[in-house]
């Protein structure tokens, strides 16, 4: 298998588009940084806020939303700390980080990630379709590796390409940081449940990577089977971008239905039960984990079934 | 053939739909022996070498590489099998090299000095490192080989390997292919349209026609001895010569006839003397297109031409 997904992965990184993206990807995370720190010179000109005021501020809001009865458990939970992290830095005179600081930066990247979906769905739809519309798929299967095996090495072999981009993703959101804004003030803290501690910048980035890799890792896999199932790398990928953005617009369409509790985009976003935004309230975690893999074991099952049965006229 | 076949079609049929494209078709092909596989465009070959390889399921029967069905034992059973199905693709924006890599990373035990030896062999050594997509037909082809030869198959299946080739070129694989069969013992199986092709590279042919097998040939008893005459009047030496017992057949304007060299001078003053006046007397070999075409009826071989 190792063998397989060496081939893969060298096949992979002969194409320049891989190439193009990962330095797409840079450029974006650096551009982004100097139009932050662009816009926030401009914008904030004459503007003395204080980091108190600003966090007194958030700090009603907080409150407000707490009282409302709409709230499920998890919102109240992430207000609750919000209000008492608040508090905490008003009394200890603790700040947080500046909005132009590296740390921050750290923080934000995992709003950056659409952009790594966005390529590992391109990667995932041509990887099978490519051998096809090329014909090497002929080759690549009279020989002696079943057909689960090839299509189970580029599968890994895509996720492991997201993982990366998602890792330099984090990397480059830093250094970027580091150039334009450099090291700023603040202390990050968290709320554990009972009381404020002080926490790692870094620690929080990856969890939130993680949640947000969810997303990443199933629209993956929906165009990979995609690819396999029509051949057709461009079909592929069109309907995956195109659901990509339709889907989780639709979520909003759709919430007063009862179908929207196993609609795949509900639950693709698992930083919704960290940050208090919540679509459809009555969702868990642990619900939104059970339906992801439900769709997941769907959609691979899809994939390896036309796969491993399909007569091959290429 | 004496020795045991490698290779086994047992009652290998396909249906696609309602159409049945292949019916029950059993062919043999031996250890050294290089069988050619003709047919009529839209016969069957591509689909009885699609399911040799396991690119397509067979609806019933199966195919026995080596003693191992390809259904039951894929990865035994394949791993004796080269093949090109019809134009060797590669990954074209990769270099020879690096294609030939990845094929050989799929094998057990083909090491880098096979990948170089298999280089050599082909004639490639000067442009294995340059991408694919820069590469000639013919290049292509000759890698198409080589990724083929890499493990040492038992069994090498080629479906319209001279496709693009120049004439150079296909004498050259002619001559590679042979001593691959003689020297190691391997059996090849060629289709192609090309028939004279056919007829210099095989030992035997098979012809499919509608997804049936309907006749299995060695090539050498394609050729038994016959003898052409241009005489006249006709009805004349017609006589004379079935009077002492030839064979014979109008041809062209002419009589072939069916017998030893060593009858001929005979014949000749036989001819002679009865007043016949010979023009032109000359071996004949019926083509394997006449064949061909006397086999499979004709009418279709104007299509099998135009491909």
């Amino acid at each position: 298998m190792l063998k397989l997904m060496q081939n893969e992965w060298m096949k992979l990184w002969s194409k320049k588009a891989s190439w193009m993206m990962v330095f797409l990807l840079v450029l974006l995370l650096f551009a982004s940084a100097a139009i932050g720190k662009y816009v926030n010179s401009t914008a904030n000109e004459g503007v003395e806020e204080s980091w108190q005021a600003v966090t007194a501020a958030q700090l009603e809001v907080n409150k407000a939303m707490i009282m409302d009865p709409a709230m499920n458990d998890a919102q109240k939970d992430y207000h609750t700390g919000q209000i008492a992290i608040a508090e905490y830095r008003l009394e200890n005179d603790v700040r947080p980080f500046e909005f132009t600081s590296m740390q921050q930066g750290v923080i934000d990247a995992h709003e950056m990630l659409s952009i790594v979906t966005l390529f590992t769905v391109i990667i995932a739809a041509g990887i099978t379709a490519s051998e096809f519309s090329q014909g090497t798929i002929k080759m690549l299967l009279t020989r002696p590796v079943r057909r689960w095996k090839v299509l189970t090495s580029k599968y890994l072999t895509t996720m492991v390409f997201a993982v990366l981009l998602s890792v330099i993703t984090l990397f480059t959101a830093a250094l970027a940081g580091l150039i334009f804004f450099g090291i700023g003030e603040g202390t990050f803290l968290e709320w554990n449940g009972s009381e404020v501690v002080e926490g790692s910048y870094w620690l929080e980035a990856v969890k939130l990577f993680i949640l947000s890799f969810a997303s990443v890792w199933i629209l993956g896999t929906f165009a990979f089977m995609l690819g396999t199932v029509f051949r057709s790398s461009s079909l592929a990928i069109g309907l995956s971008i195109f659901l990509m953005f339709t889907g989780i617009q639709a979520v909003f369409l759709l919430s007063n239905y009862e179908v929207i509790k196993y609609y795949l985009f509900t639950h693709t976003d698992l930083t919704q039960f960290y940050n208090g935004f919540m679509p459809v309230p009555d969702i868990t975690m642990t619900m939104s984990l059970i339906v992801l893999a439900v769709y997941f074991l769907l959609f691979l099952g899809i994939s390896y079934w036309t796969f491993s049965k399909r007569d091959i006229t290429a | 053939m004496d020795g045991k076949p490698i290779v086994q079609l047992k009652n290998l049929s396909k249906t696609i739909g309602k159409k049945k494209i292949i019916k029950n078709l059993n062919l043999d092909l031996y250890p050294g022996q290089i069988t050619g596989f003709l047919g009529p465009n839209g016969a069957g070959k591509t689909t009885t070498i699609r399911m040799m390889v396991g690119l397509m399921q067979p609806t019933s029967g199966d195919v026995i590489i080596d003693g191992q069905s390809i259904q039951n034992d894929f990865e035994e059973s394949i791993q004796k099998v080269g093949a090109i199905v019809e134009n060797p693709e590669m990954y074209k924006y990769m270099s020879g090299y690096k294609n030939l890599l990845h094929f050989s990373r799929m094998h057990k035990g083909v090491s880098k000095e096979r990948i170089g030896e298999v280089v050599k062999q082909v004639g490639m050594q000067n442009r294995i490192h340059e991408k694919v997509g820069s590469y000639s037909l013919g290049m292509r082809q000759r890698l198409g080989l080589a990724q083929a030869l890499l493990h040492k198959p038992k069994f090498l299946i080629l479906d319209e390997p001279t496709n693009g080739l120049d004439p150079a070129g296909i004498r050259e694989f002619r001559l590679y292919l042979q001593k691959v069969a003689t020297e190691s013992g391997v059996a090849v199986f060629v289709s192609s349209h090309l028939l004279s092709e056919i007829e210099l590279l095989c030992d035997r042919i098979a012809v499919i026609q509608n997804g049936e097998l309907i006749d299995i040939k060695n090539v050498n008893e394609l050729h038994h001895s016959q003898y052409y005459f241009q005489v006249e009047p006709l009805e004349l030496a017609e006589e004379v010569l079935s009077g002492i017992g030839f064979p014979l057949a109008r041809h062209d304007g002419g009589l072939v006839i069916d017998t030893e060299e060593q009858h001929i001078p005979g014949a000749i003053q036989m001819l002679v003397s009865a007043g016949a006046k010979i023009y032109t007397v000359q071996p004949y070999r019926a083509t394997l297109e006449d064949q061909f075409l006397e086999m499979t009826g004709g009418g279709q071989i104007a299509q099998a031409h135009a491909k």
